[in-house]
């Protein structure tokens, strides 16, 4: 069947492409020719460069993966730059999933981490079990977030996303789908726990993970509720603990107030997106309770965009807060003798930089996708980031000279795309 | 000013749209003649496709047949049911795999090709061109 004519004068303008593209339009075909087969393979990426104004520290994605943006370099690709690769097998109602993702970590290298790696049981057609490693359903995007080509941004935005970077649990979960009020609903419950390498030694852990995510759609609207706890299992700054613990009841209190080995974690979050096609909006906030050093925080954006054609200009604004002091007295050092003052001075110092590390930030972006080929988008976002309340925002590798309050620029261009 | 950017945005986006409606055929959605399924809505088609359903309205199995990417006929048939571009679609799909939450449908090279398996599978459900329709299948949706 010969192609209407308007298909190719569309497409003439974009000739000067057509080299990239067809090389990726030829690597380009999720499962689809044959149904039948039990063996799909697909993966996603993106590469990315980072620039930001602030030099005094980084600019990073999330903090599992920190990014070199600003201080480290001019320009970082490590920020969001990943691969990504996803090997799935189906029998019956009995199917199994492993992908495995590249992205810069904590350890400064690149090691392939399986993301997830789950078998599922399709009980009934509405009901799916699931053992394994398995996405974290926390907020919209928050389980297909590493796959860039799926988001209207280059990144999620950071301070919502960075308040709870861990991605997948090891563990079961249980997804129901169900119709009513004219809505259709998708309930899932899982159980688990998860852990993350913060360094070559040491690991960040989640026990006792309970949750509940809930998506509803109408039409063009989906809307999102998840709640999760758990437990932290990590070891965060222990010298400071054993310090504090050394002055007395004061000290003992300030301790257990922050240390995070131990402490319940709550993750609650409410979403909603509307995409009718030819635009779209959406929004989160929630809220992320640490009861430690890592804060009590909430979180949210609003986003919206307008399709013409393969263009898509975005906007989005965001913005993380602290629910509790980002900056304490700690221990009183009146009437101390000069050493014990000056011991517990340099821990009331090493307490409030803990703090100071909860983002307290708002960002106003700004950016354009252009789909330029069938399965690859190019994206150039601009951030205009200020960091708040004494804190560094969702910045790392703070160095001294870093001051709060100063609003920087972050510059992208990515290309992500899927195969 | 911001008006008058506002106003040739707006008619550039209508000019786009028009330029596709000119170059479009009558669609149908079809399922095999033996099926008992006589009229679905344009909604209900979608949530098939977009593996959102594994079911017709009245609980029987359903599986869409689709056709490649790159197709027109394809690209109209989720530009009207879905209100998404390829561009959207794949964007989906992105999210379906990479959550594990789906896989998109089997593709066909062609009408008579999604036509031929459909009409040999009560629980098909596929699209193809107006001029294609034959007695060995019922169409169940026309997409203007």
């Amino acid at each position: 069947m010969p192609k209407p004519h308007h298909y190719l004068t569309s497409c003439r303008h974009a000739a000067y492409v057509s080299g990239v593209a067809s090389l990726l339009l030829s690597a380009c075909a999720f499962a689809g020719e044959d149904g039948a087969r039990p063996w799909t393979f697909g993966g996603f990426g993106t590469a990315g460069m980072v620039r930001s104004s602030e030099h005094a520290a980084d600019f990073s994605a999330t903090p599992l993966n920190p990014g070199r943006a600003g201080h480290s370099r001019a320009w970082s690709y490590d920020v969001d730059s990943r691969l990504g690769a996803q090997l799935g097998y189906s029998q019956d109602r009995w199917s199994a999933v492993v992908q495995v993702v590249v992205e810069h970590n904590l350890k400064n290298s690149y090691t392939p981490v399986v993301e997830w790696a789950n078998v599922k049981y399709q009980v009934t057609r509405d009901l799916s079990l699931r053992v394994g490693r398995i996405a974290l359903p926390l907020f919209l995007t928050a389980d297909y977030r590493k796959a860039g080509y799926a988001l209207p941004w280059v990144r999620p935005p950071v301070e919502l996303y960075a308040a709870l970077p861990v991605s997948n649990s090891d563990g079961i979960d249980a997804s129901y789908r169900w119709r009513a009020f004219g809505m259709r609903n998708e309930t899932q419950l899982l159980f688990g726990r998860t852990s993350a390498a913060l360094s070559d030694t040491m690991d960040a852990r989640a026990n006792g993970l309970a949750g509940v995510s809930h998506t509803s759609r109408i039409g063009s609207l989906r809307l999102n509720a998840t709640a999760i706890r758990g437990t932290l299992g990590m070891q965060v700054a222990p010298e400071l603990f054993m310090g504090l613990r050394q002055f007395g009841a004061e000290g003992g209190r300030l301790a257990s107030r922050y240390e995070t080995d131990g402490k319940r974690a709550t993750v609650i979050g409410l979403g909603f997106e509307y995409d009718p096609g030819q635009w779209f909006v959406m929004g989160e906030a929630g809220r992320v309770n640490a009861r430690s050093m890592l804060g009590d925080k909430s979180a949210g954006y609003l986003s919206g965009g307008y399709r013409l054609g393969a263009w898509t200009p975005y906007g989005a604004i965001s913005r993380a807060t602290s629910n509790t002091p980002t900056a304490v007295n700690g221990l009183p050092t009146a009437g101390l003798p000069p050493a014990a003052a000056a011991a517990a001075s340099a821990l009331n110092a090493g307490l409030n930089d803990a703090l100071s590390h909860i983002p307290v930030q708002d960002t106003a972006s700004a950016g354009l996708r252009w789909d330029f080929a069938s399965c690859a988008a190019l994206k150039l976002q601009y951030d205009s980031v200020k960091t708040k309340a004494g804190t560094s925002g969702t910045l790392n590798n703070v160095q001294p000279d870093f001051r709060s309050g100063r609003r920087f620029g972050v510059s992208s261009v990515v290309v992500d795309f899927v195969f | 000013m911001a008006r008058q950017v506002f106003l040739s945005i707006m008619l550039a986006a209508m000019l786009l749209v028009s330029a596709g409606l000119a170059g479009a055929a009558d669609l149908v959605v079809i399922v095999s003649a033996r099926s008992p399924v006589t009229a679905l809505r344009a909604d209900q088609v979608a949530d098939i496709f977009l593996a959102e359903s594994a079911v017709y309205p009245d609980g029987r199995e359903a599986t869409a047949i689709d056709l490649g990417v790159g197709s027109p006929l394809r690209d109209e048939f989720y530009a009207r049911v879905a209100n998404r571009n390829p561009a959207l679609m794949k964007a989906y799909w992105t999210k379906m795999i990479f959550t594990g939450r789906g896989q998109p449908p089997r593709e066909l090279p062609n009408s008579a090709a999604v036509r031929k398996l459909v009409a040999e599978n009560p629980s098909m459900i596929g699209y193809i061109e107006r001029s294609a329709l034959d007695a060995s299948v019922r169409p169940v949706l026309v997409v203007h």
